[in-house]
């Protein structure tokens, strides 16, 4: 997120206020939940894992919002994704699973 | 909970009370309360402005009524005096009336329940009660939302402003006062550069609807200087806009002015790099 804030002030023609809304975004998004900094890191990575799971993903998008409407908030999750993941990481094949919870019930 | 129907110009037997009010301090609180109170009593609605900065007061001061000043809110809420011998009629209409705040107290001198029973004496007299509210969200924020029907939230287009207000929005949400937006000073040359954040932009970020729009403009330190509220000055920006404001608090259908400029191939060049 640092990174992304930092090529936005020094790379490319981006307006002072495109700069000014990344910047809100992030600090509304802390002042709101009442996350502090590691913590919000943390929720991020953890969601990009799960996400990973089950998809290949573009990590550069991968952006989280917490938005704000007139009676409710919202967590807003925006993961773009390339291309469904074959076999997740820590999916088991379907006869192991039907094993154990044979073995469970004897 | 909210008497906004009421207020929407017809026959009503009390009065709304809406809170002005924004955390951050002088993003234009006190120039919105007697300005747009001056353009609601133009409508022909009986209107009173309530100082309740204890401690710094100012909405006197913007409508010229400094040397009338007798009794104020705290002699009200004591019962000092009657609330009657509290409240100033403004200089430039008969439907206009202030009750100032105290200049020696401190903020904690009168708590919400003794806001509310200042509010019980005015209810049935007035269509509409604003109350300036002091910056901040401690007591002073506290006591001035106390009895409000709704809010208005007044930010500017900056970052620290938004940020404040989006606080004061979340803390008006958890008592249940709904709240509208005011952008003040807005530059749409600025907006135009890149160099402002738009109308758009900030209702994006903070999610709740947009009452008014006011450009930045040199009459209102004009208006100050004199103690009369730009709304009188048909040739203000300010002026005009706190007039549509008002209709709309009244409930009519006055859509905010589009400001959007520059063409679209201005706009488009200038994202290129091309069009500095």
């Amino acid at each position: 997120m640092l990174t992304a804030i930092k090529n936005l002030i020094f790379g490319g023609n981006n307006e002072s206020k495109d700069v000014a809304k990344s910047r809100l975004h992030f600090v509304l998004v802390q002042d709101r939940t009442g996350l502090t900094n590691d913590e919000m890191s943390g929720f991020r990575e953890e969601m990009v894992k799960v996400i990973e799971k089950y998809f290949v993903i573009d990590k550069d998008g991968f952006d989280i919002k917490y938005h704000r409407m007139a009676d409710t908030t919202t967590l807003l999750i925006n993961s773009p994704v390339i291309v469904r993941r074959v076999g997740s990481l820590n999916r088991t094949p379907a006869n192991t699973v039907v094993e154990e919870s044979a073995a469970s019930n004897v | 909970m909210s008497n906004k129907t009421l207020g929407a110009g017809g026959k009503k037997d009390v009065g709304e009370a809406i809170v002005i009010t924004s955390g951050k301090g002088g993003v234009g609180k006190t120039t919105t309360t007697a300005s747009l109170g001056a353009a609601l009593a133009l409508k022909g609605q009986r209107v009173l402005v309530i100082d309740a900065d204890i401690g710094l007061r100012n909405l006197d001061v913007i409508l010229g009524l400094e040397n009338r000043i007798v009794f104020n809110i705290v002699d009200v809420a004591k019962k000092i005096c009657k609330p009657s011998q509290a409240i100033i009629k403004s200089k430039k209409s008969n439907n206009l009336y202030l009750l100032p705040a105290s200049q020696t107290d401190d903020k904690d001198v009168i708590d919400e329940a003794e806001v509310r029973y200042v509010l019980e004496q005015f209810k049935r007299e007035f269509h509409y009660i604003l109350i300036d509210s002091p910056a901040g969200i401690e007591q002073g924020f506290r006591n001035a939302c106390a009895g409000a029907d709704s809010a208005i939230v007044v930010t500017t287009p900056e970052v620290s402003a938004i940020r404040d207000a989006d606080r004061v929005v979340g803390l008006l949400s958890s008592k249940g006062i709904e709240a509208r937006l005011i952008i003040n000073r807005i530059d749409f040359d600025m907006v135009r550069r890149g160099d402002m954040l738009s109308v758009k932009d900030v209702q994006d970020i903070l999610g709740i609807e947009i009452l008014g729009v006011i450009e930045r403009d040199e009459q209102i330190i004009v208006a100050a200087n004199c103690g009369e509220p730009v709304t009188y000055n048909p040739k203000s920006k300010a002026g005009q806009a706190f007039n549509r404001i008002a209709g709309r608090v009244c409930g009519e259908q006055i859509p905010i002015p589009s400001f959007d400029g520059g063409s679209l191939w201005n706009r488009l060049t200038r994202r290129l790099g091309v069009n500095q």
